[in-house]
């Protein structure tokens, strides 16, 4: 019977991803109807199906269940373009909180019955899948373990967005041996990769320049291979438990990558988001470029050059559109406003003299005169008043109203106020600064697969590097990098004692873990690394301002996070810090972590005043350090000292005066 | 003296370590491979490729003798020796070292333990290409695999080199030895990085031929605390390559010393760099790659070629490869040497009818009535009538007397298999004797006390 049915093509579409990476827009819709350039990210993965032949597609909601279905069925009754042969229906998924629960479900109701297309709803691509779900057929007829083909795409990785992996393929049949996720923030000097792997396999690839559009192909075998192992969360568990448990789950992973002209990429943050929508607009994507009528199957907008896509009925005076630019139907913008690298959604109104770059506005926005915008998103219906600046990386969110002459820079700013304690700053009665940090409360609101708890603020829109930018940094780091690479080639006890003191320190430190516990840990580390007591103290002193925390604080706010650090670790570093000796190490540790960090290079002065203030340091010990510091080598940091000595030396004369008195 | 483009250095002055059961007392290069010593194989590889000279680096005392050797083999490549001190210290860097005033071109320096037919020329061609500082050849391992060791059985632990490779260059990213290694590999960023892909393997074999710049050899000389070459020089020399050349360098290079840098440690100050090669290579369209600057700004360049897929390739450096490389020998002469050498000498006597892929060096005396397959006969060794000879090696002056079967077993120099003795997967010392009617099965046999007496005899 089965031989003689028709296999029909199957996809299963994640929808809800990342939601906390678009606070504060996605608060009142699902991210997968967030638009992006006009279009909803929903939208671009249908159609993406739809042109890899897919039949069959379950979209798998669970929060704003109700939307989506109404959108999708909307979708059908208006004839959208992705409707045509191919099959959507919704499954909702109530309680699923996160990818795996997802797939346990689909398992559990048995719709799947043969290989399938998995796909987040926030990628972009223009990919054919159909050679990859042959060539994972392929696979999976020599090797009944093929549990899923990935599919990556080659990128260049010089700007972070949470999605470029470093893999090791088999050269003889592609694969996975190993994968990890590279970190966003931080960049790796190097990798750890198992042995065996090298030696169990006469050749391996590796490749570091990929991107993860979160795309698979996965055999049937995948759903229950999630149902088996409860555990797995997220499709990178998934990854991670099979390489790990191989034999005995006896199953396989493959890869694919795509070829050089299809165009694949996962919209995960607002970094990315702004990443795809140039994209988009510079026609990568092509033929998912607005002109084409992506979704509605009419011309919705004039392609100009440079990149201009203008609606018809558009107000807009011929000037004012620089490059990359696309404006929706009903949008008005005043005279002398100049707009580039931006996307316009449907009525928006822009004022007179308004500078627009790289800037994302959803529908219904209203900015009034004189703005500056850079770098931001505005949610629908919001309202600018006049006069704001808003720059690197500033979310409004729907029905925001800032009042006139606003400065905002990186803030997420949320109409309605929210409950707790995430509120920052009140600016209006329509906008309440939140907080932006992601490690408050992920496991709640993170909802899908999320990476593990790397990123500690929301990435956020920014001035992207250009292509030779980076190169040009990267030389002279990786210039620095030789030269203590050099005489260590391997990591050296001292190197390994400090990553592990701050390792110890930051998990005591967001665990608020007894100090005492802490030094225990730290003394243990000393005697298996056998440093002397001078070693460790300037390794402390330097692992606590090596914490991820005072490296990247939120806001840039250091004096904020070491406040924060010392409040906590205070009793730490005061049990090394003791002796005047200590007290010097402590200070030449100072002058390492201000080499390694800009932050605190600024504000270099206050933080020896704090430590000063704590009584982590006496003064005797900060004029000895000052004075033994190389005139030539140190020349900035003595010059911002210098102030603070003057200080010291002030109220040391004050002091031996009222000793004189007092004599 | 004329001047070349390339010199040639063969290592030869190997203690052979990893073979001694078959080795005694001889020099490694002198190991009988077929019809003749192993050094003689490097050397036709060189005269192959139109070298009329080569430098052969050997031990002090053993230098008569392998000069006496090397003169019996049909050879026309001018041998130039050059002898080292007999020191268990003296690695191979320390030996090149030691002749660093004899080289004066770019050179290649070639183990004296390969049996190769690959053609260099690609090797040579790359090297030249690219400016490259190395160029080594590489060729996929498992000449060994279906070669059962005689002896006891002991589990055999190939050593095993980790190799990087950029595929789209050919650039030598790293090279290790496996046991070097601990449970993880760590491999640096910049090795990935705006570099695409980067292959590992686990399984190629290096061929110990390398072709290198002569500005390595001033560099060499001046690292005395390095000994061995492939172990310790190679990954330097490899991972130098991404130092760069910074500003304040090349102004101490200019301004002649600097202060604080020594200039003898910097790589960079051996390469040879003019302001107008750099602006060749700038504006060249003969490069690597087009979208970045040439060769990612690296001037210190390592390439690996990997050899055919049919070459022929192994490394005479274990007990297991010789043996390997004896018994197969025959059936790859010709493509290994071509047809002008014999592979039974004039001086043999073989008087035997029943023979298939034998090896007969001179003088060898293999009588009639027996049957020998798939073996090595050494010079003036004797097999009597009524015996049964297959899988094996016999060394020099062995002797095989009446009604033996001997099938998979290395017989050493001297040996005397005595009449009516079966052996199967033996390992018969130098010298030793094996008794009447003894049966013998994965054994090694030797005679290590004798062995010292007869030396002082």
């Amino acid at each position: 019977m089965a031989q003689f049915e028709k296999e029909i093509v199957q996809a299963v579409l994640i929808a809800d991803n990342n939601v906390w990476n678009f606070k504060p827009l996605s608060d009142d819709n699902s991210t997968a109807l967030l638009p992006l350039v006009n279009v909803s990210m929903l939208d671009y993965a249908l159609i993406a199906l739809n042109r890899s032949g897919v039949e069959e597609v379950f979209v798998y909601a669970s929060l704003f269940l109700q939307n989506i279905r109404d959108y999708i069925k909307q979708g059908i009754e208006t004839y959208a373009s992705w409707s045509f042969k191919m099959k959507v229906q919704v499954i909702g998924g109530e309680g699923c909180r996160c990818f795996g629960d997802a797939m346990r479900d689909l398992d559990a109701k048995a719709l799947i019955r043969g290989n399938f297309i998995l796909l987040g709803a926030d990628t972009v691509t223009n990919a054919d899948l159909r050679p990859v779900l042959e060539q994972h057929k392929r696979t999976a007829k020599f090797d009944k373990g093929a549990a899923a083909t990935l599919v990556f795409k080659q990128c260049s990785n010089n700007l972070r967005t949470g999605n470029e992996l470093l893999i090791a393929l088999d050269n003889r049949n592609d694969r996975l041996h190993y994968h990890q996720r590279l970190r966003m923030n931080q960049r790796e000097t190097r990798f750890p990769i198992p042995l065996d792997i090298f030696l169990n396999n006469s050749s391996v690839a590796l490749h570091h320049n990929l991107l993860d559009p979160q795309i698979a192909i996965g055999s049937p075998s995948m759903l229950s291979l999630f149902s088996d192992n409860f555990d797995f969360q997220t499709r990178d568990d998934f990854i991670r438990g099979l390489l790990i448990n191989e034999e005995l789950l006896d199953s396989r992973i493959y890869v694919a990558l795509l070829p050089p002209t299809q165009y694949a990429h996962k919209v995960n943050n607002w970094l990315s988001y702004q990443l795809v929508s140039r994209d988009i607009i510079n026609r990568w994507a092509y033929p998912l470029v607005p002109d084409m009528g992506v979704y509605k199957l009419q011309q919705e907008y004039v392609f100009h050059k440079d990149n201009i896509y203008k609606s018809h009925d558009a107000h807009v005076p011929k000037v004012a559109l620089r490059e990359n630019v696309v404006v929706q139907t009903g949008s008005h913008v005043g005279t002398g406003t100049v707009i580039s690298n931006s996307v316009l959604g449907a009525n928006c109104r822009i004022g007179k003299n308004c500078e627009l770059s790289n800037v994302f506005l959803m529908a219904d926005v209203t900015i009034l005169d004189g703005c500056q915008l850079e770098f931001c998103v505005v949610g629908t219906g919001a309202t600018i008043n006049e006069n704001c600046i808003i720059k690197s990386g500033a979310v409004i969110g729907n029905k925001c109203v800032l009042p006139a002459k606003t400065q905002l820079a990186k803030k997420l700013v949320s109409a309605v106020k929210p409950s707790q304690e995430y509120v920052l700053e009140t600016i209006g009665p329509h906008a309440y600064i939140i907080s932006d940090s992601a490690t408050d409360d992920p496991g709640d609101s993170d909802n899908e697969d999320l990476l593990p708890q790397q990123t500690q603020c929301i990435p956020k829109m920014g001035d992207l590097p250009s292509h030779l930018q980076p190169e040009d940094s990267d030389y002279s780091s990786s210039s620095e990098e030789d030269g203590s690479r050099a005489p260590t080639p391997l990591p050296d006890d001292t190197n390994i004692f400090l990553s592990e003191v701050v390792d110890s320190l930051t998990r005591g430190f967001r665990e608020k873990s007894n100090p005492d516990f802490l030094i225990l840990e730290i003394n243990s580390s000393r005697y298996a690394y056998n440093m002397s007591l001078k070693e460790v103290n300037f390794n402390v002193v330097k692992a606590v301002f090596g914490m991820q925390s005072i490296r990247e604080p939120a806001n840039n706010n250091v004096l904020g996070a070491i406040n924060a650090a010392f409040k906590q670790l205070g009793t730490v570093v005061s049990n090394y810090i003791k002796s005047p000796d200590a007290m010097l190490d402590c200070l030449k540790a100072l002058e390492d972590v201000c080499e390694e960090n800009d932050l605190v290079r600024e504000k270099i002065s206050q933080v020896v005043h704090y430590l000063y203030d704590k009584d982590f340091v006496t003064e005797s010990a900060i004029l000895a350090w000052y004075n033994q510091l190389d005139d030539e080598e140190h020349a900035t940091l003595k010059q911002s000292l210098t102030k603070l000595v003057d200080w010291l030396n002030q109220s040391s004369e004050d002091d031996d005066e009222e000793d004189d008195e007092s004599e | 003296m004329t001047s070349t483009e390339f010199q040639a250095v063969v290592l030869a002055a190997g203690r052979g370590s990893r073979l001694p059961e078959v080795l005694g007392d001889a020099p490694k290069c002198l190991l009988p491979i077929g019809p003749h010593p192993l050094l003689w194989y490097p050397l036709t590889m060189l005269q192959r490729h139109n070298f009329s000279e080569a430098i052969v680096v050997v031990l002090e005392h053993q230098k008569v003798e392998i000069q006496q050797a090397l003169e019996r083999t049909p050879i026309k490549i001018k041998v130039d020796y050059a002898t080292i001190p007999y020191d268990s210290d003296f690695g191979t860097a320390d030996s090149l070292r030691y002749i660093y005033d004899r080289i004066k071109s770019d050179f290649l320096v070639v183990s004296c333990d390969i049996v190769s037919n690959v053609s260099l020329y690609p090797l040579i061609n790359k090297f030249r290409e690219h400016d490259a500082a190395l160029a080594l050849l590489l060729f996929k391992s498992g000449f060994e695999s279906d070669v059962v060791l005689p002896g006891p059985k002991n589990k055999h632990k190939p050593e095993r080199d980790i190799i990087g490779i950029h595929p789209d260059t050919q650039r030598l990213a790293f090279l290790l030895a496996a046991s070097d290694c601990e449970d993880t590999l760590n491999i640096q960023r910049h090795l990935l990085k705006d570099r695409g892909q980067l292959n590992v393997y686990g399984r190629l074999l290096d061929a110990h031929i390398y072709v290198l710049k002569k500005w390595v050899i001033n560099y060499l000389h001046t690292k005395e605390n390095i000994s061995t070459f492939k172990g310790e020089f190679l990954p330097h020399l490899i991972k130098k390559q991404h130092v760069k050349r910074s500003a304040k360098l090349q102004q101490d290079t200019t301004s002649e010393l600097g202060v604080n840098t020594k200039p003898g440690d910097n790589i960079l100050h051996y390469v040879p760099t003019t302001a107008l090669n750099q602006k060749i290579t700038q504006t060249s369209l003969f490069n690597d790659s087009l979208s970045h600057v040439p060769y990612h700004g690296d001037a210190v360049r390592c390439y690996a070629i990997q050899a055919p897929r049919e070459a022929i390739g192994v490394r005479v450096n274990s007990t297991l490869s010789f043996c390997a490389l004896n018994r197969k020998l025959a059936s790859i002469w010709n493509d290994l040497c071509g047809e002008s050498y014999p592979l039974i000498a004039l001086g043999a006597t073989v008087k035997s009818t029943q023979t298939k892929e034998i090896i007969v060096a001179d003088n060898a005396k293999l009588s009639e009535k027996t049957s020998l397959n798939y073996s090595v006969f050494g010079p003036n060794c004797v097999v009597n009538p009524k015996n049964i000879v297959s899988n094996s090696i016999l060394m020099s002056n062995s002797i095989v007397e009446e009604g033996c079967n001997i099938d998979n077993c290395i017989v050493g120099h001297k040996a005397h298999v005595k009449s009516g003795s079966v052996l199967k997967n033996c390992l018969i010392g130098p010298n030793y004797v094996v008794e009447e009617d003894s049966k013998n099965q994965s054994v090694h046999l030797s005679n290590a006390d004798e062995y010292m007496e007869i030396d002082i005899q």
